[in-house]
């Protein structure tokens, strides 16, 4: 998700689920990523895109549930108490080209990368806009970007680290 | 009569027994019976009141310990050891202790070697005020057995706080003892001895002070100084005999050499000697724990490190380790084949000679009253005769 | 006359106090009386040494609900019948964990004779709460608590080569340590190919050298190498571990294998059992792939292993540095194993050289051993600098005997036993080449929490090596004119993560660049799967990136098997236990088909 184009339609934007509806396209649009990768990849790593593409369902669907809720900005501010701390880690600070045949590595590093975009698209949207509704929202979208991130790294932690083991 | 019964019949100078005759009553006494230290039977031929013949019958205590000790690894013999002889079970484990060392070439810390004299002397006093109590009781002096069977406890009280039990300690192992004396004990002891002192002097003016006691030990029962050697008399026994054979001093053992004592004699070798003889040792004892518990060291391992005792092999060898009991020499012959099992064992108690061969000689003659307080006189502990 | 009066002087009792005691039976034992046992059952293990000693059968181990065995732990508890029982304690001087004792309690009465055989700390007792009662006095115990030193190379002398570090116990000195065990058989199920430990030991103790190679064959054909980098889950499980040090069976082990000359052991091994007919072909030469073989080489099949590298031996000879197990060990037990007829084909790569395809055609079985020869690699902007290199990639030239430019400042990444290798093998070779050592390892662990064996964290530091803990790497920096000069790592904070697992922050106000000439990777391995090809991938089934296989190493074709670090993680103690159980399932699995329904060339 180039940061460019989304960060400008969701500046536009002044209403929360005109907001989280955008979001949930972006989403959307990850998961039929993965989809469309995952019979491109060896049968030994397919297992990761699909997981990969199911935790995009999942984003979806938290989102667009959320856009549905009449209590929407309550639960917003509750979530946005407790930000998610970035663990900052190195190795995905910059998108890889997947390639032909993206290894698992490649393939984390890519949706580690997605995420973090996203996540600091979100921050700096938050940043960028006055106290409210609107503003809680961003830091919501931030925080579930982070936590995603984070569950990646583990994930990645696993596989790369530690042999698989 | 048998061939063999023809020779003893000639060399012997008393008149042959016809027990067809009517004259003779043939008595069996044991194995519960007056004079009881142990189960053990006498069948008495009985002439009138005068006994004409005693045959011993022992192996009623025959627990088959010897056998039992064959088939139990080094370390597991150590525990049964000391149910061989009941009333003074120490000296077991003791020479069982010792010769193990030898044979396995272990050096027992210097703190164990006191610690396991004073059991050794805690165990004789004890010995002797049960014979004391037994000596006067076959006499129907009821009133000795209950002063010193209360002091008896007493020091029995003072094993248990040491070893961890009353009779059976199980506290000296081949390699040490297991641990050293607890907080306060020689306060106890101290006072526990001063109790023993007190009530033997009392001893001393009821029993040996006494016209009938003397009426009926003196001169009774008198071994020749002669028969010492060939039959193996050993302890008091033959001390009362006027010989001054103690293997503490004999043939030295544990810190005895560095203890003051002088082995007690008597002269007469009658009942009265030996009761006396035993009288005077269990003050010696009382004595010799005082100067162990002054000088003992007080620091200091109890036990040497011993190989893995689960599949501990002994090299090929044989041993005897003696030691002097209450009742003379005490001894372990011990046989090992390099294998993780003793190859043989064998126990030599001092009533295996006392209480069959030299008290079948000493019977005959005898009034039959006196037959219970010859045996006791003797000082016989029928468990080690037989095992 | 005072003969007479004397004895009267006994009424002077009459005004004396009685000493019977008022009330004997409520009479408290002394401290230290032998009384019932106790015994904490959490800290018993059920090594049954107190059943062992016990000179009248009066102990019996039993299970006990609620205590399930585990590594170092029986799951039995002790059962002590009070019929058989003498209380000589010796059951107390011998416990390995000082969990049995006993109280000073004394009286127990029931008309039950079936209740005083009971499992002390789980039948309730009113002693159990006792404070009194027999403990080992301070120092005494039957047990011997230390372990036999083992001599090692002084680190000076160590840096300055590959010598292997450990000597290794004489005669006399195994004797002694192998008189410490106690039997329990802990290790044996501890061990993941279930050696039969407690007899091997004793066959150290009896001098008995060719009963000990026998042993150690049945269950362990790399006994030359476990014997020496083995990690020893039977130490970890060892009785003596409790309150002492365990037993030193991975030492004991390489003893026997050092006392038997090489023909001795061929001749203990034997000949193989008469052909069957069977062909099965085995892809990789490491521990898994060569116990298999000879499993079944000794069963009679004709087992050829193709190896891609030039020797065989996988991680032992590419991976292990030989001062850890020199390379003439590890062909000692690869040459027992040939001398079954196995037909190793070095320098053939199965995927280049041969087909997946043609194996299947021309085999009853072929068995996967191809372990985790892959680096990882964080893939740093810049990683493709030549420089930047693989831990497992440099190891294996070493193994090769390959010479290369030995930096004069090196950086490992990682903190595993594979970093340690590297490190240590690097430091050895720049005191060789350049005089000095220079190596700086990065984890991102605390220390305490580093992943590699606390000897192997030791021993690196011994020779010179420096561990820089909770550092987690950023960037490689390189100069202008190409030159690789250091890595740049910042500090990692540890925290829990919202779930309460153990997660990790870098904080880059805390920025460290460690200079290098050299950036070594050792940060994760993995199986080099690209020899199948794509067909057989598809049609294979996976467990996430694992081939998936059922209990017994069968994968989701009937005529495929896999086995050891490629499937179970690295280790050569389980690669051994893995090839074992895929051999027996192999044999079973001939067992009930025949050749024609096996190998699909002897179908025409």
């Amino acid at each position: 998700m180039p940061e460019g184009r989304g960060h400008t339609r969701l500046k536009s934007l002044t209403n929360l689920r005109d907001v989280l509806s955008v979001a949930t396209e972006f989403e959307r649009t990850a998961r039929d990523f993965y989809r469309d990768l995952a019979p491109k990849v060896t049968k030994n790593i397919r297992y990761l895109v699909e997981e990969l593409a199911a935790e995009e369902q999942q984003h979806l669907d938290l989102f667009s549930g959320l856009a549905e809720r009449a209590d929407v900005e309550a639960v917003l501010q509750t979530e946005i108490e407790r930000p998610i701390d970035d663990q900052k880690f190195f190795d995905f600070a910059h998108l890889p080209d997947l390639g032909e045949r993206p290894d698992d590595q490649a393939v984390l590093q890519y949706a580690l990368a997605r995420e973090h975009a996203a996540m600091v698209q979100y921050e700096a949207l938050a940043e960028a806009t006055p106290p409210g509704t609107l503003r809680d929202t961003f830091r919501f979208l931030a925080n579930e970007e982070t936590k995603h991130k984070n569950e990646l790294e583990v994930i990645y932690d696993r596989i790369v680290h530690s042999g698989g083991v | 009569m048998t061939a063999g019964a023809d020779v003893l019949a000639a060399t012997d100078p008393r008149p042959p027994i016809d027990l067809s005759s009517g004259k003779y009553l043939k008595l069996w006494q044991g194995p519960q019976h007056p004079g009881i230290t142990g189960n053990m039977s006498i069948e008495l031929t009985v002439c009138g009141d005068e006994v004409v013949e005693g045959k011993t019958h022992v192996g009623y205590l025959h627990r088959g310990f010897e056998k039992l000790m064959e088939r139990r690894t080094f370390i597991q013999v150590f525990p049964i050891v000391c149910r061989v002889c009941v009333p003074e079970p120490d000296f077991n484990e003791y020479c069982y202790a010792a010769a193990i060392e030898e044979l396995a070439g272990i050096e027992v810390p210097e703190r164990a070697r006191w610690i396991r004299t004073l059991i050794l002397e805690m165990g004789r006093i004890n010995s002797y005020l049960m014979y004391l109590g037994g000596q006067a009781g076959a006499f129907g002096l009821g009133v000795i057995g209950q002063w010193t069977t209360h002091v008896r406890d007493l020091m029995l009280d003072r094993f248990e706080e040491m070893t961890g039990a009353r009779i059976y300690h199980m506290f000296i192992l081949p390699g040490g003892v297991r641990d050293g004396l607890p907080d306060g004990f020689d306060r106890r002891m101290a006072e526990t001895l001063r109790e023993i002192e007190r009530t033997m002097a009392d001893v001393e003016n009821v029993m040996f002070h006494n016209a009938v006691f003397k009426k009926r030990t003196r001169g009774v029962g008198v071994i020749p100084v002669d028969l010492v050697d060939t039959y193996g008399i050993t302890g008091p026994n033959a001390r009362a005999a006027g010989l001054p054979n103690d293997v503490r001093k004999d043939h030295p053992y544990l810190v005895y050499p560095e203890l003051r004592f002088e082995p007690v004699i008597g002269h007469e070798s009658d009942m009265y000697a030996r009761a006396d003889v035993r009288r005077r040792d269990l003050l010696v004892s009382i004595d010799l724990i005082r100067q162990i518990l002054a000088r003992m060291p007080r620091s200091g391992p109890t036990m040497s490190r011993l190989p893995n005792v689960l599949h501990w092999k002994i090299p090929r060898g044989e041993t005897y380790v003696r030691g002097e009991c209450s009742r003379g020499e005490y001894g372990y012959y011990v046989v090992t084949d390099g294998s993780g099992y003793p190859r043989r064992i064998n126990v030599r108690g001092p009533s295996y000679t006392h209480a069959m061969a030299l008290l079948e000689h000493l019977i005959p003659g005898t009034n039959i009253s006196d037959v219970a307080a010859l045996m006791v006189s003797l000082h016989t502990y029928p468990p080690e005769i037989e095992r | 006359m005072r003969d007479v009066l004397s004895p009267f002087l006994a009424w002077k009792n009459l005004f004396r106090e009685p000493v019977s005691i008022a009330d004997p039976l409520n009479r408290e034992a002394a401290p230290r009386y032998r009384g019932f046992h106790k015994n904490d059952v959490s800290k018993c293990i059920g090594c049954g040494t107190c059943e062992t000693i016990c000179q009248n059968g009066a102990i019996d181990m039993v299970p006990v609900a609620g205590f399930e065995p585990k590594d170092g732990d029986s799951g039995l508890r002790p059962r002590i019948d009070y019929g058989r029982c003498c209380w000589c304690a010796l059951c107390v001087d011998v416990c390995t964990t000082g969990s049995l004792t006993m109280s000073n309690a004394y009286k127990w009465i029931d008309a039950d004779p079936d209740a005083f055989r009971f499992v002390p700390g789980v039948d309730a007792k009113s002693w159990d709460e006792a404070e009194d009662g027999y403990r080992r006095a301070d120092g005494h115990h039957l047990t011997i608590r230390e372990r036999v030193p083992m001599q090692e190379l002084a680190p000076e002398v160590r840096v300055g080569g590959f010598d292997e570090i450990v000597a290794g116990y004489d005669v006399a000195l195994a004797k002694l340590e192998a008189d410490r065990c106690v039997s329990c058989g802990l290790c044996i199920a501890a061990c993941p190919t279930h050696m039969s430990i407690p007899q091997y030991i004793e066959a150290v103790r009896d001098g008995d050298y060719r009963r000990g190679v026998r042993l150690l064959y049945e269950t362990n054909p790399f006994s030359n190498t476990c014997g020496r980098v083995c990690t020893h889950v039977c130490e970890t499980a060892c009785a003596l571990r409790n309150e002492g040090d365990p037993i030193a069976i991975r030492w004991l082990k390489r003893h026997i294998m050092d006392q038997v000359s090489q023909d001795e052991v061929r001749e203990i091994i034997g000949a193989p059992a008469p052909a069957t007919g069977r062909k099965i072909a085995i892809v990789g030469a490491g521990p898994a792939g060569l116990t298999a073989a000879f499993d079944l080489a000794k069963a009679g099949h004709a087992v050829t292993v193709f190896e891609a590298a030039e020797k065989p031996g996988g991680m032992l000879r590419y991976g292990i540095p030989e001062y850890r197990l020199p390379y003439d060990m590890l062909d000692r037990d690869i040459d027992a194993i040939t001398s079954l007829g196995v037909e190793i084909r070095s320098d053939c790569r199965v995927g280049r050289d041969v087909a997946m395809a043609e194996l299947h055609e021309g085999h009853d079985a072929v068995v996967l051993a191809i372990g985790l020869h892959v680096g990882r690699s964080l893939r740093m902007p810049g990683s493709e600098h030549p420089q930047v290199r693989k831990a497992v990639d440099l190891l294996r030239s070493i193994g090769e005997g390959m010479s290369f430019d030995v930096p004069r400042t090196a950086v490992v990444i990682g903190g595993g036993n594979v970093a340690m290798d590297i490190a240590r093998s690097l430091a050895r070779l720049q005191k060789l080449t350049h005089g000095e050592v220079k190596v700086t390892v990065t984890t991102r662990k605390e220390p305490g929490h580093i992943v590699a064996d606390p000897e192997e964290v030791r021993e690196c530091g011994e020779e010179g090596v420096v561990i820089a803990y909770a550092r987690g790497p950023q960037r490689l920096v390189i100069e202008e004119d190409g030159r690789l000069t250091g890595l740049l790592t910042w500090r990692i904070v540890p925290k829990i993560d919202d779930k309460g697992r153990s997660a990790t922050i870098c904080d880059e106000g805390d920025a460290v660049v460690h200079p290098a000439d050299m950036v070594v990777e050792a940060t994760g391995q993995a199986a080099d799967v690209g020899l199948l090809g794509e067909a057989l991938t598809e049609e294979l089934a996976w467990n996430r990136d694992r081939l998936a296989v059922d209990a017994d190493g069968r994968t989701s074709l009937p005529w495929l098997w896999a086995v050891g670090d490629c499937i179970n993680g690295p280790d050569v103690v389980h690669a051994v236990a893995d090839g074992h159980r895929t051999a027996a399932a192999i044999e079973r699995a001939f067992a009930e088909t025949s050749i024609e329904r096996t190998r699909p060339d002897a179908r025409r």
